[in-house]
């Protein structure tokens, strides 16, 4: 008998549903079964930040999420900030602001920066110091993420404003 | 971890409590930002994770009539340190939940998951024992409360037995006119402490009115000396006088030497962080921050 | 600047960028093919030890499993950039703790690593030896019995335990040590520092309907991955097809192989695609790091602060198997006289075997520990004579047209406009007025080596394909040489379009490491372009019955008589008649080796030195501001300026980019970072114990300042940068806390501890 259960949740706005074994993490689902691959595993241990996704509203670590967990909740990854492969402002500054190196953590920043910008439209550069805090880069140093941050801040106000 | 480890999501207490008293392979799972970090190690092998996230006992940060403050073990720490109820002498375990790994992490652990695993380098543990907590355990043959103090045994050990969790941390009624402060010192931001030190404190004037002061990270349990602390009342706090009461408290510190540093380093830090975080806590009172 | 949008100059957004930001780059992990298996690795738990003998049939027998791989499937075939030392998995004997025994490949990854726990492998213990100062001891355990008979591309001094043995030597250090007024002595020692991408090393294999191996992989260079493999199993190199997807950083812990020759054993083997991504605790564990160090450094000077003669030893920890330790050594070695002149200096060094993992290329290849010893040192000396660090560097620095340690003529030299301008932007000359806490350290460091090539096309409709085999890491190389590319052709950026690397199709290069790819293949990229240039002003002057001398290229893909403006032809023109009518499609080549020689004879005395053209030298000054915590001996650096000739900055935002990363790296190598080891056991395998630096512990304010002196042979004047914004790191915090607090740390990292005990041992120095 199989010892797999059926998972069913939301993400990015679609319907997905799977089979499980409740051994397994949200993080898994999402680029085994689902082939969402643009959340990364660097570490598997909630440390290093690139699989960090958005259920139902809040950041989390997707590989300290189990699946099982998520059934009916609403699940937003990096592939569900854009519509139609057109990059939202955060993405679009992250590109433009060379905040994007070796790309491997830039999923998990992303998802990051989005929550934290919803919740503040109008962060001091300290306080986009503190919510990047959670996510490690090894390749930029964080200045230019921290830039592009801002830049997006400029650009949602620009929009707000028009 | 097992592929045929099983999740279950009890809506109630009594079935939560029900399956870990029957299976002695069963954990149960409240934030998991731990227990899933030793699952994907492969260091724990359950047969079945109980989680805790449905249950309604166990949620929610809430004040009693009489002022006394009641946490349910599944509070995150991003609600607990965003909570306006840990105010005044109570605070001190604001300031140590918003201190814990970093926003993301603060999402999802949770303060009963994280004083469960008594990891001696945890923010909690000293903040309980300076606030006075007492700890709400519930079993399917009824429930205790422990003081903070008695409730941390000893390295990842608590006074928890099996078939035990935590229901909630209570804590008195706050004084509004004392302040509770965690002092913080780690490898690089966002780590466990090499030290901390979480000081309660109220003043007189200038003169110290009340003090409690615990330790963290520098042994198996939270330090803490009530006659250290008697000797601070009426005192003025100035330096050699804090440095003094940091080395009684350093000599009955127990720490090893870990990656976040030596046994060494941190008794020599005891002292120069109770200094630093009892004169910060005087600041933030002078300043009126107390909530 | 530049007539094109997105040429040489601008700092257009990667190429990549947009996939990467909307999470469609695809990484090694992220590539699944059908009836697919997972590998896992079963690594050894013995520091030291014989293999006697392998009992796979317990794991075998588990359903799922499909193949076992151990040592005694391969044979005795070795690979290694210097000294060929090192088979596929661990072969007769185990070097360290976590080196692969046995590799499995299972229906799913679970089954894998459950099939590790049957495996059953016989051990003889042998002696360990956990440190260099073992490695070097009288009667110390030989770690490879059989180094004597080792491939080895250079002519080595090996011998016990000593991988290799290099010297270099000018002028005459033992009589000069009596011009000296001030002999400075000191011992420096650095740690082992994990690279720490934020992707793990992994690789896909599987086997092609013509029994044709085709190999992704995680790597700095098809081409190495394609020689290990080839060597270690055997394979011709036209068995093997080596390509690259998206990598999530590299700094040399990719350079060599990793889990491929595995991989691809275990594809041959059961005839299926096989995966393999390590977690983080076993490429923690299993692949390469930092060459731990200790270094004597002895620097004699006049009272003016003259810099008269040098001494310098070095030794290294080399780690089980050689990997690039040789150039890492000789590199050392090469900038232990810094960008200065000295005229009498004797640099010598051994690197040791030991039963650690293989240390290896690190972004800064032995820069960093060597400048961390002697920048911190000549401040040692200026605080001595009183002369402020600034003056003394200054003093003694190389111009344009000196001669680097060995003997190369370094033909583009800006480190004293770098100086200059940080210490400007620093309001160095002010700081102690303001009662702030500076620190400067300097350094030179190499790009260049080995071969590189580059074939353009005019594909039929006239837009342009590049192909260079370079690996862009996340640096962002395919941007860059896209940028030259398109600036020697006039066209838009956007329009060229670049093969990924592929052994199948790419040019040879030799790696994305060394700081080489920008200057290098660079100059294989400008070669090429221009080669197209000639054949479509060849074409075109056909076209137009006029001579080829007579025409220009002109914005937009387009040539044109000069002078005569409307007189042009689109290159979908020109590609259009050399397609169809003469000519044949037009295909431009470059392809180049560095070859200036490293060494004059003339000048240095050089035994050992594992290359023989390394480079050209871009130069950096770094100034840090920092505070030390009275209490908690924490060292916090407030801000810096990095001040860099790049000869040309292709991309000026990539170029602050690598700046800034560096500087964040170099930045946990001095103050935070080290790989700690218990009896052999790495005991920190992971992010909880070993910790990098996140954004509230890097300062924002890095301020990078771009220099150009332009390099005559480099492409546009460019030189590399991926490396020297680390090098100078760990000394400029040093010497910037020596100023803030009076202690002198000698040892990495600087952690709060040790600084903590300096400052206590100061004031009871001065309380004495």
């Amino acid at each position: 008998m199989s010892n797999k259960q059926p998972l069913s949740f939301t993400v990015n706005g679609d319907v997905a549903e799977t089979l499980i074994s409740g051994g397994e993490t949200l993080l898994t689902v999402l680029r085994d079964h689902l082939h969402l691959t643009g959340t990364k595993r660097g570490c598997n241990q909630g440390v290093c930040g690139a699989c960090t996704v958005i259920v139902d509203g809040k950041p989390v670590r997707s590989c300290l999420s189990m699946a099982a967990l998520s059934e009916g909740s609403e699940v937003a990854t990096v592939e569900g900030l854009s519509e139609n492969n057109v990059p939202s402002n955060i993405q679009q500054a992250f590109a433009d602001n060379g905040a994007v190196q070796c790309g491997f953590c830039t999923a998990g920043v992303l998802v990051t920066v989005t929550a934290f910008l919803a919740e503040n439209a109008d962060p001091t550069t300290e306080d986009v110091r503190h919510a990047l805090s959670g996510n490690l880069c090894r390749c930029s140093g964080y200045k230019k993420i921290i830039d592009a941050v801002m830049a997006a801040v400029m650009t949602q106000a620009a929009e707000a404003s028009a | 971890m097992s592929v045929s480890t099983k999740v279950s999501q009890p809506d109630n207490i009594a079935a939560a409590l029900n399956t870990l008293s029957t299976d002695d392979e069963a954990l149960c799972l409240s934030g998991g930002a731990t227990l899933v970090a030793m699952l994907n190690a492969n260091l724990v092998d359950p047969s079945t994770l109980v989680s805790l996230k449905n249950i309604p006992e166990l949620s929610g940060l809430k004040q009693n009539s009489d002022g006394s403050i009641e946490i349910g073990a599944m509070s995150r720490h991003a609600m607990s340190a965003a909570s306006e109820l840990l105010v005044g002498s109570n605070r001190g375990i604001r300031d140590a939940a918003s201190k814990i790994a970093n926003p993301t992490v603060r999402n999802m652990g949770t303060m009963g998951g994280s004083i469960s695993f008594s990891d001696p380098g945890a923010d909690y543990p000293p903040a309980l024992v300076a606030a006075d907590a007492e700890i709400e355990i519930l079993s399917a043959s009824g429930s205790r409360r422990v003081a903070a103090s008695d409730f941390f045994v000893d390295w990842y050990e608590t006074a928890l037995k099996p078939g035990e969790i935590v229901r909630a941390i209570h804590l008195p009624a706050a004084d509004p006119d004392a302040i509770g402060f965690h002092e913080k010192f780690a490898r690089v931001e966002g780590d466990f402490a090499t030290v901390s030190v979480n000081v309660v404190l109220a003043l007189d004037e200038l003169n110290c009115r009340m003090i409690r002061i615990a330790i963290g990270a520098c042994g198996p349990t939270p330090v803490r000396d009530i006659d250290v602390e008697a000797t601070l009342i009426g005192n003025p706090l100035d330096e050699a006088t804090l440095i003094a009461a940091g080395e009684q408290l350093a000599r009955a510190c127990d720490p090893m030497d870990d990656m976040r540093g030596s046994a060494e380093y941190r008794l020599n830090l005891v002292p120069q962080l109770v200094a630093r975080a009892a004169l910060r806590a005087r600041d933030l009172l002078k300043l009126g921050v107390a909530s | 600047m530049s007539n094109i949008p997105g040429g040489v100059g601008a700092s257009p957004p990667k190429l990549e960028a947009d996939e990467k930001v909307l999470g469609r780059a695809t990484y090694i992990a992220d590539m699944y093919r059908s009836n697919m298996l997972h590998g896992a690795i079963l690594s050894s738990p013995h520091a030291h030890a014989r293999i006697l003998s392998y009992d796979t049939s317990a794991a075998l027998a588990l359903t799922g499993v499909k193949a076992i791989v151990t040592g005694d499937d391969f044979d005795h075939n070795y690979m290694g950039p210097f000294i060929k030392d090192e088979a596929a998995i661990a072969k007769d004997k185990v070097r360290y703790i976590g080196e692969p025994v046995a590799a499995v490949a299972a229906i799913t990854e679970d089954i894998a690593r459950e099939a590790l726990r049957l495996i059953e492998v016989e051990y003889e213990d042998l002696p360990a030896i956990l440190s260099m100062d073992e490695a070097v001891a009288d009667g110390a355990a030989v770690i490879h019995e059989d180094l004597n008979s080792y491939v080895k591309i250079y002519d080595a001094v090996c011998h016990g335990n000593v991988m290799s043995e290099t010297k270099l030597e000018e002028g005459n250090v033992d009589t000069a040590w009596d011009q000296c007024d001030l002999i400075v002595e000191n011992i420096y020692e650095t740690q082992a520092q994990s690279h720490l991408p934020i992707e793990t090393c992994g690789a896909l294999a599987e086997v092609d309907g013509k029994g044709r191996v085709e190999l992704w992989s995680a790597n700095q260079s098809v081409f190495r991955v394609q020689a290990n493999v080839c060597e270690t199993l055997g394979l011709p190199m036209s068995k093997l097809r080596c390509l690259t997807p998206s990598v999530g950083g590299g700094f040399g812990n990719k350079m060599e192989a990793h889990v491929q020759p595995m991989v691809v054993k275990l594809a041959m083997i059961t005839d299926r695609p096989v995966k393999l991504i390590l977690n983080r605790e076993e490429d923690l564990e299993m692949i390469r790091a930092r060459h731990p160090s200790r270094i004597r450094c002895k620097t004699g000077v006049l009272n003016d602060g003259t810099f008269i003669a040098r001494e310098v030893e070095i030794l290294m920890d080399g780690g089980a198997f050689a990997d690039d330790s040789p150039g890492v050594l000789g590199h050392s070695l090469l900038c232990s006289r810094g960008p200065y002149r000295i005229p009498n200096i004797r640099s010598q060094g051994k690197v040791m075997y030991t039963n650690h993992l293989r240390f290896a290329a690190f972004r800064g290849f032995g820069n960093p520990q060597i400048n961390f010893a002697t920048e911190s040192q000549i401040d040692e000396i200026a605080a001595k004579l009183d002369i402020d660090p600034i003056d003394i560097r200054l003093k003694n620095a190389m111009d344009t047209g000196d001669p680097w340690f060995g003997g190369q003529i370094v033909e583009s030299n800006g480190l004293k406009e770098c100086i200059a301008k940080a210490r400007e932007a620093s309001d160095w000359t002010n700081s102690a007025d303001n009662n702030r806490s500076l620190g400067i350290a300097v350094c030179g460091h190499i790009s260049g080596l080995l071969g590189t090539g580059a074939i353009v096309r005019l594909l039929e409709d006239g837009t342009v394909a590049l192909n260079t085999g370079a690996t862009d890491i996340g640096q962002g190389s395919d941007t860059v040489l896209s940028q030259m590319c398109a600036e020697v052709l006039q066209v838009p950026l956007d329009t060229i379009s670049l093969a990924s690397p592929d052994t199948d199709g790419s040019p040879y290069n030799w790696g994305t490491t060394a700081s080489r790819v920008t200057y290098t293949t660079g100059r294989a990229v400008v070669g090429a372009a221009k080669d197209v240039e000639t054949q479509i002003k060849q074409s075109a002057s056909e076209m137009f019955e006029c001579s080829a001398d007579d025409l220009e290229l002109l914005p937009g893909g387009k040539v044109g008589v000069i002078g005569v403006p409307g007189k042009e032809l689109s290159f979908f023109d020109v590609s259009g008649f050399t397609h169809w009518r003469k000519g044949g499609p037009i295909v431009g080549s470059h392809s180049l080796v560095y070859d200036t020689a490293t060494v004059d004879p003339k000048r240095a005395n050089v035994t050992g030195l594992p290359f023989g053209q390394i480079g050209v030298y871009a130069f950096n000054a770094m100034i840090v501001e920092t505070e030390v915590d009275d209490r908690t001996g924490r060292i916090d650096v407030i801000r810096a300026w990095s001040a860099t000739d790049v000869g040309k900055a292709i991309n000026p935002g990539l170029v602050e980019g690598q700046l800034e990363g560096g500087f964040a790296q170099g930045l946990g190598f001095a103050l935070v970072e080290e790989m700690i080891w218990d009896s052999g056991r790495l005991a920190n395998p992971n992010l909880m114990d070993y910790k990098i630096p996140g954004s509230l512990d890097v300062p924002y304010e890095i301020n990078t300042i771009i220099v150009e002196h332009p390099e005559p042979d480099g492409p546009f004047g460019a030189k590399g940068v991926g490396e020297i914004g680390l090098v100078a790191v760990p000394a400029s915090i040093a010497n910037a806390v020596y100023s803030a607090a009076g202690i002198r740390l000698r040892k990495l990292p600087m952690t709060s501890e040790r600084a903590f005990n300096a400052l206590r041992e100061r004031a009871e120095d001065h309380a004495a």
